[in-house]
């Protein structure tokens, strides 16, 4: 019998805050960190985004001029979870990253004064190894939006099938970055007003900042939440679109019910970017596993696009919403929006809950589907 | 858990690519990586015209996953994609990040944005084989096969799949350094740890 | 084949990468997209670049691109109606 996941902590740094509780609250009161941001590093445009304030992590970590503005994002998140959570970073802990692009603004940027070499994953990684201590190399996965909770996934297999770890930490993040901004401008995929996941006037997408962490344990504790199942599939249609029949969610979340057992399913956190085709799929998917009835959200108009972070992010808020038996809404949904039917949570009602889907999709036709259960 | 056995590999190092070993396209050592690729999907009959428009990392995986679909067959479409390199999609982020600060006419080409993730070279793949399965892609500071090794047997045999394409995948404007392979339940070569660094290691 | 259109077809095969194409072989009323050429959302939105870096035409409206990029010589009908 392969032994059981959970999560046992977590840790959420956003504009919002940081906190997950802090966050879950904040999401709960409808707040969100998208913001028009006028920022030449950026763009020459203005956007709506979100964007982590310098005062919320400047000179807070030791030897803070030592670290790239991101590391310094990872570091206070990961700190903040070590401490809340009393973790030894010893050799039966696994340490797991993901992220999209990592220290990529340093890259021919004119301001940096970091050395070229930065840019690479690894050097990203041995710094926050350093810098805790921990005994080992920290896995990096860079799998475009699903990296975060694909990372969740590769660390529940890496802990069910080896008795030499005990618990891992995933952590997952990206910044804001010319170099990813003028990408998705080049994209024509921006929304410049707050994004609308699931809605008829959705018109793109907006980008956002965050580093979630999550702490896995084999024993379940006061709160945790078990990794039910996960399940991933391809589309094997275009490197940038997503299939129009949403075939490779499909077999995602059809798989990931099937391993799980076929439990009900309380609530869904979808992707929900807000562009045109990925909610279409989304609904198009989910119509064809027959939950288009279940209560669903899209977290994109709290936090807009946190690319590595997202799948992490969102499933660290939705096993928040578990815990606190209350949904979070789909902020920024009006009017319907797919030719399939969807449930898009309108207010913070609260109801028993005790299982939720979370998907994922991103660009080179990935999708993955995992299923959460509260213990 | 059942064996693996390594049925079919490749390399594309130093202007020669070889399958299982042997040698079956070679340029000069110095030639710059794009036009290696570009004259080995030639000189080697491949028909595929989206070719032209992947960059290296995506032409390189391409190749080596077409040449050995050739010499064992079409692959399973569960078939598991474990990928892993050093330098992410470096050499479209060069370009990105080249076009984006230059100082006369800078701008974003949506076509170079697209190859800035590096698991876009698992994308290519699935679509052109119809793949519909797992992706996972790790980014290392060198080749681990005692990590990849254990990682892609457990991954096979928890989701009870017959065979994965997996590789270091490390291709920069300058470098071309990869060696992937098709694992499966049958074959002659053991998936071990040994036999895996033996093969990257094999420079001949 | 008007100036234009034959600078248009060089443009068209060059930054889309079409190797395998000679400006010969692409005819004026050629589908680009669909059955045709088969080009893509991407190769779209290379052509709206495009539109905007060589003859300063800025298109915004995905609606209007696909009117635009049916073939080479509405291209190259709006590019006379439109440039700077």
């Amino acid at each position: 019998m392969k032994t059981d996941v959970y999560i046992a902590g977590d840790c959420v740094f956003s504009p919002l805050g940081i906190g997950s509780h802090l966050n879950f609250e904040r999401l709960i009161d409808g707040e969100s960190a998208l913001v028009p941001i006028k920022n030449p590093d950026l763009s020459d445009h203005q956007l709506h985004a979100a964007r982590i304030d310098d005062a919320q992590w400047k000179g807070k970590i030791r030897n803070s001029p030592y670290y790239t503005r991101l590391e310094s994002l990872f570091i206070r998140t990961i700190e903040a979870l070590l401490q809340a959570h009393s973790i030894p970073p010893d050799e039966r802990t696994l340490v797991l990253l993901s992220t999209t692009k990592g220290n990529i603004s340093l890259l021919h940027s004119p301001h940096t004064s970091f050395h070229g070499d930065r840019v690479y994953l690894p050097e990203m990684g041995k710094q926050i190894q350093n810098y805790f201590g921990f005994s080992h190399r920290p896995l990096v996965i860079s799998n475009a939006c699903i990296s975060g909770a694909l990372a969740l996934a590769v660390a529940r297999q890496l802990l069910q099938y080896n008795d030499g770890y005990d618990h891992a930490i995933v952590v997952g993040g990206d910044e804001l970055s010319r170099f990813i901004v003028s990408g998705f401008e080049a994209f024509q995929a921006l929304s410049n007003e707050r994004c609308r996941p699931f809605d008829r006037d959705r018109n793109g997408l907006n980008l956002g900042e965050a580093i979630a962490a999550a702490y896995l344990t084999k024993k379940p504790a006061d709160g945790a939440v078990r990794i039910l199942s996960s399940a991933s599939f391809n589309d094997a249609n275009h490197i940038s679109g997503p299939s129009r029949t949403g075939e490779g969610l499909y077999r995602s979340i059809r798989e990931a019910l099937r391993l799980a057992g076929n439990p009900p399913i309380d609530f869904i956190s979808a992707h929900g970017t807000a562009t045109v085709y990925n909610d279409e799929m989304e609904a198009i998917a989910l119509d064809r596993c027959g939950l288009s009835e279940v209560p669903i959200h899209s977290l994109k108009a709290y936090y807009g696009h946190t690319l590595g972070a997202s799948g992490l992010l969102e499933s660290v808020l939705g096993i928040h919403s578990l815990r606190a038996n209350r949904l979070i809404p789909s902020l920024g949904f009006e009017h319907p929006g797919t030719t399939r039917p969807l449930r898009p949570i309108a207010t913070p009602v609260e109801r028993p809950l005790r299982t939720f889907l979370k998907t994922a999709s991103g660009f080179g036709g990935c999708n993955i589907a995992l299923i959460f259960e509260k213990v | 858990m059942e064996s693996l056995y390594i049925q079919s590999f490749c390399t594309l190092r130093n202007g020669t690519i070889r399958l299982n070993g042997e040698p079956i396209y070679g340029t000069s050592e110095n030639t710059p990586v794009d036009d290696f690729l570009r004259s080995a999907y030639r000189q080697l009959h491949v028909d595929y015209p989206k070719f032209h428009k992947m960059d290296v990392l995506c032409k390189a995986t391409f190749l080596a996953t077409e040449l050995m679909a050739r010499d064992a067959g079409p692959y399973p479409t569960d078939t598991a994609l474990i990928f892993a390199n050093r330098s992410s999609s470096y050499s479209s982020d060069e370009k990105h990040a080249t076009g984006i600060y230059a100082t006369q006419n800078p701008g974003a080409s949506p076509a170079t944005f697209v190859y800035t993730l590096p698991n876009i070279a698992m994308g290519e793949i699935s679509i052109r084989h119809q793949l519909h399965s797992e992706n996972v892609f790790f980014i290392f500071d060198s080749y681990l096969p005692e990590f990849l090794v254990p990682y892609t047997a457990t991954a096979l045999y928890d989701k009870q799949v017959r065979e994965g394409l997996c590789g270091w995948t490390e291709v920069t404007a300058t470098l071309c350094d990869v060696l992937m392979y098709r694992v499966g339940r049958s074959g002659s070569m053991a998936h071990t740890v040994t036999n895996l660094k033996r093969l990257y290691n094999d420079h001949e | 084949m008007s100036e234009l259109t034959q600078e248009l077809k060089a443009r068209i095969i060059s930054q889309l990468n079409l190797e395998d194409l000679t400006v010969e072989d692409l005819d004026d009323n050629t589908p680009l997209f669909g059955d045709g050429l088969g080009l893509d959302s991407i190769d779209a939105l290379e052509l709206i670049v495009m539109l905007d870096k060589s003859y300063g035409i800025k298109l915004s409206d995905p609606k209007e691109g696909r009117k635009v990029f049916e073939t080479v010589q509405t291209m190259a009908d709006f590019i006379e109606a439109n440039r700077k």
